[in-house]
């Protein structure tokens, strides 16, 4: 989805730090050559899904600029994270699913579920999909 | 030439002028006052009047509380695979297990 802290835009001072300095992408090929830079420098296993120039999918769950979500076998949500930067809770998350499913066995890491991380390079692993 | 003459205004209504004037004068100052106190607070939040103007002119606008909630249908979208060419959609990867999403941007 779109960049929350590109140079034309809002840039943090932690981007210049990071070395994370993109503009605001334009055309879809450009957000998927951010995407891909991501993976790259992360080495991100989970399984991607970018969203397209429209922000379909940043629309449908009012995701920018971070949230997770998940959602169950039936196709309800199960779980609904608050809206990022400050309600962006990944250990509540992991709480959670342990609670439901589990604790998790990170050593794991050959055995993707359906991880989608939508809008910006969505690792998608276990149940786990990364959508930007 | 012409002359107009034009009748003097009364006391009483030039009494009523200026505390028309003195009100919206004060409304005007009070609400200034506000705007620079919400500029400030937003500046402290933020971190500095240069993010405190980001998040009012690029943030604020694109954050959605949006009306989803847990036991809703997940709505479903189609996204681009990360080779740039491939298309998938959300609901092709739930089913068999729970799906957990992770939206985000590299910046």
């Amino acid at each position: 989805m779109r960049e929350a802290h590109p140079t034309d835009e809002w840039q943090m001072k932690s981007n210049v730090k990071d070395g994370v300095c993109y503009a605001q992408p334009k055309t879809l090929e450009q957000r998927v050559a951010i995407a891909q830079d991501f993976t790259k420098r992360y080495k991100f296993p989970l399984p991607f899904g970018i969203d397209d120039m429209g922000n379909a999918a940043d629309a449908a769950y009012s995701a920018w600029p971070e949230r997770l979500y998940v959602i169950d076998e039936s196709g309800h949500i199960a779980y609904r994270g608050g809206m990022g930067p400050f309600n962006y809770n990944p250990k509540e998350l992991r709480e959670w699913l342990a609670a439901r499913y589990g604790a998790v066995n990170h050593d794991t890491a050959a055995a993707p579920a359906s991880a989608a991380q939508a809008s910006a390079p969505a690792p998608a692993s276990t149940s786990s999909t990364s959508a930007k | 030439m012409l002359w107009v003459i034009l009748p003097a205004a009364t006391g009483s209504d030039s009494g009523v002028q200026g505390s028309v004037k003195r009100f919206l004068k004060w409304f005007a100052g009070v609400v200034a006052m506000l705007l620079v106190a919400a500029f400030a607070f937003f500046s402290y939040m933020a971190g500095s009047p240069k993010d405190a103007y980001g998040m009012v002119r690029y943030a604020l606008p694109h954050m959605h509380r949006g009306t989803l909630k847990v036991g809703s249908d997940a709505p479903d979208a189609r996204l681009v695979a990360l080779d740039g060419t491939s298309r998938f959609h959300i609901r092709e990867r739930t089913g068999a297990r729970p799906l957990v999403l992770v939206f985000g941007s590299f910046t």
